[in-house]
């Protein structure tokens, strides 16, 4: 049993094209973790994301852009404090690779650095850990947000 | 930034278990309880480093010691061991549920392009 790393792997009907882009342009992101997410898809982009009204108590969460190579890997650093560069020590590093699988998309997930970064990492991710019922209510409005999407594939 | 569900004892319980030599250790001692002795047998780790990383382990509450002759037999908490576990299982559970919209969104898009 490997404690510190989080490693899943599945699989989805959809292009590498699609699934990079939906792991990787803020405008997605959105829709499956954070409230807000702002950074360039661009290795180095230091950026934030924002749990609940960044107006009114908020988490504002730094995120750092490590590697961005479309339709393969994306990857990115998160958890640091504000201001500090991101690195192996301070962060929590997770990372997206696709590889095409018949007429879909593998898509394997890492996150590391829970031992790195200790206990604390753990208790901050459970923080932010989505609800059953969130899932709920977020499925009936994603059918009407993905027709008004344009994915240049 | 800080955490405010993050208690002293749950950094110490997570270096802890960080380590692989104490992971191992603590493979060792679900299979039976075991001394520093018996335990740098099966290691290849000298009997000082393990007595080390059996006190690292006590610290944490993964393991508790009772008098056996000259030395202390060790034996898991399957308590604070099963804490541990739950805790990153409750990480990765919250990545499940966010891949499992990645899988939605995409394949709604996919769909969406080619209808």
């Amino acid at each position: 049993m490997e404690i510190g790393t989080i490693e899943r792997e599945l699989y989805i009907q959809a292009s590498p094209e699609v699934v990079f882009e939906v792991v990787s342009n803020p405008e997605h992101v959105r829709q499956w973790w954070p409230d807000d997410a702002r950074y360039e898809v661009a290795p180095g982009s230091a950026g934030e994301i924002v749990f609940g009204d960044s107006e009114a108590g908020g988490q504002v969460v730094a995120l750092t852009v490590v590697e961005a190579r479309p339709p393969h890997t994306f990857s990115f650093r998160w958890t640091h404090p504000a201001g500090e560069t991101a690195t192996e020590g301070n962060s929590l590093l997770v990372t997206f690779v696709l590889t095409p699988s018949g007429d879909g998309t593998l898509l394997k997930f890492t996150e590391t650095g829970f031992r790195e970064l200790g206990w604390e990492a753990a208790a901050l991710e459970e923080m932010y850990q989505d609800h059953v019922n969130g899932w709920n209510m977020f499925l009936p409005r994603l059918v009407p947000y993905a027709a008004t999407l344009q994915v240049q594939p | 930034m800080t955490s405010p569900v993050a208690e002293l004892v749950d950094d110490d319980l997570w270096s802890a278990i960080g380590d692989p030599t104490r992971r191992r250790m603590l493979d060792l001692l679900l299979a039976g309880a075991g001394t520093a002795t018996t335990l740098s047998q099966q290691l290849p780790v000298t009997r000082q480093a393990v007595a080390k990383h059996l006190d690292v382990l006590n610290r944490a509450g993964l393991v508790q010691a009772t008098p056996a002759g000259r030395e202390k037999r060790y034996h898991v908490d399957d308590a604070q061991l099963a804490r541990a576990a739950a805790q990153l299982a409750s990480v990765g559970s919250a990545w499940d549920a966010r891949l499992r919209r990645i899988k939605t969104i995409a394949e709604t898009i996919q769909r969406t392009q080619h209808s």
